[in-house]
């Protein structure tokens, strides 16, 4: 027997190179045609990375992305936080990237989404909410310029690491290991908690909580398929 | 690159061989497949001639594929009658682990698959569009693959393996156990091809009274607002038309009977 099944599959591109126009009209229960306005976009994840592997400077600083990220699309007018959580120190409290981000619900850039994402849904507050699943898919999590990221199975560079620093429950880890860039400052020592924008790798499928990388340098990032890249969410 | 011919690309590459570096030990030698969605639905809607005819649709699907020596079972539950109890989905497939056509591990166990603690199930199995693959290793064409108006007209879909066909029948709760008998889940312990009256065939995809219904579940993980791989929502009747109003054709899971003791 053979798994190869190379005929059809060079039909399908075929079929694809005729069809955009058919494309773009589609229409169906799972994929509605309802654009929001890009002034309702209230969760995207950013199209670039700051570019100092986990030193986003802070907090602040990946707000301040996020912000302006949101900005250039003309959608500045929200408050912008990423979704980061910070580790606790001598005196500082850790900080939890679910509790930075508002109540939501959240729309994603191109308002493909026919339900919104809901904050007790993407953390599985209830068993049946965890079981069920996250209302974040790949084709979901887009850029605030409203294009997907590379994931699995994709042209490399896969691209689908999103720094999150977080457990899955949308917490900061208690431990006293770095899960953080030591809390997004550093570009080398350390570790990064990430998630999967397509959920998919390393054997689960969290958005928020894959694995850890090794190292915090935008290459070590680059090791791991990822670029620095994180979730922005709307609180307002 | 645009986004369809992202996925395109991607699809061709799964169909050559091994686009992500996952283990390729399949079932030429390796690791035996004991996991697959069916290639093909059995054609008469949510009749799959209950659990013993469905059961014996994966066995003839395994045998096609030189996988028949594996006891198989559909993954579809049925629920209560009078004098008959309820079949849980999760308690026909035997303990697991569970591997793919290319020798992936889709679960280590049942507590993996379904999620039977909040930290299971915040972390998901491994089941997702790149190893939800048929018993001949495709992947189950899902959503963006292949937009088309037409994709929701069974006449069409039957004629192209291309559309979208993601809605998997399962009659089943997410931790893998039937619904009380109230109302319809199953399309009446799979031997239903009835659709519910015009009016009751509108509004949420929610079994209800004097609607003929089955749930279903999602092998690439998208859709539904929660992308469960086994519950997420129910259809819009029972007959083969039906189906593909919401996108499936009447495929379902197959579990090779692992892990028991011998």
């Amino acid at each position: 027997m053979t798994k190869i099944t190379l005929p059809n599959a060079c039909a399908f591109f075929i079929l694809l190179g005729s069809s955009h126009a058919v494309l773009a009209q589609g229409v169906g229960y799972h994929a509605p045609r309802n654009f929001i306005p890009v002034d309702l976009m209230s969760f995207f994840v950013t199209s670039e990375p700051i570019g100092d592997g986990g030193n986003l400077g802070g907090l602040e600083g990946a707000d301040a992305h996020c912000q302006r990220l949101a900005t250039n699309v003309g959608a500045g007018h929200r408050t912008w936080r990423a979704y980061l959580s910070t580790q606790a120190r001598p005196g500082k409290p850790a900080i939890n990237a679910r509790d930075r981000i508002g109540d939501g619900p959240w729309y994603h850039a191109r308002g493909v989404l026919r339900r919104p994402i809901i904050k007790s849904e993407i953390h599985g507050d209830t068993l049946i909410e965890a079981q069920r699943g996250a209302n974040m898919f790949k084709a979901f999590a887009l850029t605030e310029k409203g294009n997907e990221i590379n994931g699995v199975g994709d042209p490399m560079p896969n691209l689908h690491d999103m720094l999150t620093g977080t457990q899955p429950d949308g917490r900061a880890f208690a431990d006293s290991a770095d899960r953080t860039c030591n809390n997004w400052t550093s570009n080398n020592e350390g570790t990064a908690q990430v998630g999967h924008s397509d959920r998919i790798g390393h054997g689960n499928q969290s958005w928020n909580s894959s694995h850890a990388t090794t190292g915090c340098s935008q290459e070590d990032f680059a090791g791991w398929n990822g670029a620095g890249l994180f979730y922005c969410f709307a609180v307002n | 690159m645009t986004k369809s011919r992202t996925l395109a690309f991607a699809l061709v590459l799964s169909a050559v061989g091994n686009p992500v570096g996952l283990a390729q030990h399949g079932m030429p030698g390796g690791t035996p497949m004991t996991f697959f969605v069916t290639s093909d639905p059995i054609g008469d809607g949510g009749n799959l001639g209950g659990l013993a005819g469905a059961d014996a649709h994966c066995q003839i699907l395994a045998t096609r594929v030189g996988a028949g020596d594996f006891a198989w079972r559909a993954y579809l539950s049925t629920q209560a009658r009078p004098g008959k109890p309820a079949i849980n989905a999760r308690d026909r497939i035997g303990k697991g682990p569970w591997h793919n056509f290319n020798g992936v591990m889709i679960a280590s166990s049942l507590a993996h698959l379904h999620g039977d603690t909040l930290e299971l199930a915040r972390m998901g199995n491994n089941l997702h569009k790149q190893t939800g693959l048929t018993e001949k290793g495709a992947i189950v064409p899902g959503l963006y693959d292949y937009l088309d108006p037409r994709d929701n007209d069974w006449e069409y879909v039957k004629t192209t393996p291309y559309s979208n066909r993601h809605e998997v029948l399962t009659g089943t709760q997410p931790g893998g156990t039937a619904y009380p008998p109230e109302f319809d889940y199953t399309c009446d312990n799979w031997t239903s091809n009835r659709d519910p009256d015009p009016e009751l065939a509108q509004g949420p995809l929610v079994a209800g009274p004097n609607r003929p219904n089955a749930q279903i579940g999602f092998p690439d993980r998208e859709g539904g607002g929660n992308g469960s791989w086994n519950s997420s929502h129910g259809t819009r009747g029972c007959s083969q038309e039906a189906l593909p109003r919401t996108h499936g054709i009447g495929q379902f899971y197959c579990f090779a009977v692992t892990g028991e003791n011998p």
